[in-house]
């Protein structure tokens, strides 16, 4: 596993692949690395509740520039029959999140999982 | 006087025939297809297994559709192969894009028996309606004894026109008139399985136990397969009180395709965040 945390940078390499559940219902999943996972710490700016596709956008601190991650997960229909609500991620949340990065190393990926930094729970898969 | 009796007369002899006529139509109607007769498939239910259309030949056992390498063994000839392994390296280069990401075209059928979220279906005397959450996703199949249109009248299109009548518990119907794949926009899954406009099928489907509908399929196309294809979907039933919802998938398409059929990720602002566009 990657991991990419807002201050320290990247920390590990991978030991094995975490296939997002969030499987893209409505396009080819060729963008994404499934055999890569990273591990991002940052800020929760905005969770776009919409279909075809939540997306997570989390302002990471990369060796201290700002970066916005884009981190899509499935459409808000089967999300929230799993638990998920439009207000899982609220705006200036702290949250750790482990995507399956894009292959071209773009700042966006697929969500697997997602541990909040206030009271340690998790959303997605996490273990 | 004794003109309103005769009148009164031809009226009760004309309303006795009614009824006559409407209770051996009702009887008909019950040895068929009747609301009394008709299977309970009500409730919300959801696709079993991952969006591979034949998961009984799919190479590798694990592997998913739109996956680099992977691909499922349907009876195509040698030409249709070909056409099907080319897909299959369009994939592996991600050159292979999905058609329902424009957020309007159908997925077709029968497509449409293989998609994720879920399934409602509307079960009629006169038609049954297969509604797939993830859409547009309407698949219409006409239990009312009609025939299909005439040839003339009639043309190709993503989910074809479907007519069935009920065996028992059984929903058979056959589809046809379907839309020819031009070039990948219009799929059978995201392996890179096509079909021509000479596929049709017939689908039996019942529900195996009170938790489950099972559709099989067994598609026809004397274009591109050598034998007729037989795959089984199962549908699972969700928990009491499940909702489906709207699916606007033009809502928020953040993944358009380029000309060149490469699928893009777009920013917040609209703008692709892909480092190479085309």
């Amino acid at each position: 596993m990657t991991r990419l945390n807002l201050r320290v940078g990247m920390l590990m390499v991978a030991a094995a692949a975490v296939i997002s559940a969030t499987a893209s219902a409505h396009h080819s999943a060729a963008m994404f690395d499934d055999s890569r996972v990273v591990e991002l710490k940052g800020v929760v700016k905005e969770l776009q509740w919409t279909n075809p596709h939540v997306w997570l956008q989390v302002t990471v601190d990369e060796k201290g520039a700002k970066k916005e991650w884009s981190i899509e997960a499935g459409s808000p229909n089967t999300l929230s029959r799993n638990g998920w609500r439009n207000t899982s991620f609220k705006p200036g949340d702290t949250v750790m999140v482990r995507v399956n990065p894009m292959k071209d190393g773009t700042a966006a990926g697929s969500f697997i999982g997602a541990k909040f930094d206030t009271d340690g729970h998790t959303i997605g898969r996490w273990n | 006087m004794r003109q309103l009796l005769d009148r009164g007369l031809t009226m009760r002899r004309l309303c006795a025939l009614v009824i006559a006529a409407l209770a051996v139509s009702s009887s008909a109607q019950a040895q068929s297809n009747s609301p009394q007769a008709l299977p309970d498939w009500s409730g919300v239910w959801a696709m079993q297994g991952n969006t591979v259309f034949d998961r009984a030949t799919v190479q590798p056992p694990t592997g998913r559709a739109g996956d680099a390498g992977v691909r499922e063994a349907p009876p195509y000839n040698d030409e249709w192969e070909a056409i099907y392994r080319k897909n299959i390296d369009r994939v592996k280069t991600g050159a292979f894009p999905d058609p329902v990401s424009t957020c309007g075209t159908p997925h077709g059928f029968p497509r449409i028996m293989n998609v994720p979220d879920v399934y409602e279906f509307a079960v009629t005397p006169q038609a049954t309606w297969l509604l797939a959450e993830n859409g547009p996703g309407i698949l219409r199949i006409y239990t009312d004894g009609r025939s299909y249109p005439a040839k003339e009248e009639l043309w190709p299109t993503y989910t074809g026109a479907s007519i069935g009548r009920w065996e028992g518990d059984t929903l058979v119907f056959t589809t046809i008139s379907l839309k020819a794949s031009k070039d990948g926009d219009v799929i059978v899954d995201r392996t890179g399985i096509v079909l021509s406009d000479a596929s049709h099928a017939t689908t039996r489907m019942r529900k195996i136990d009170a938790e489950t509908i099972e559709a099989q399929m067994v598609i026809e196309d004397p274009k591109a397969f050598k034998a007729p294809w037989t795959v089984t979907k199962r549908y699972k039933k969700q928990p009491a009180g499940t909702w489906a919802w709207d699916y606007a998938c033009a809502e928020n398409n953040r993944n358009p395709i380029t000309e060149s059929g490469k699928t893009l990720t777009l920013g917040p602002d609209g703008k692709p965040l892909d480092k190479k566009v085309d």
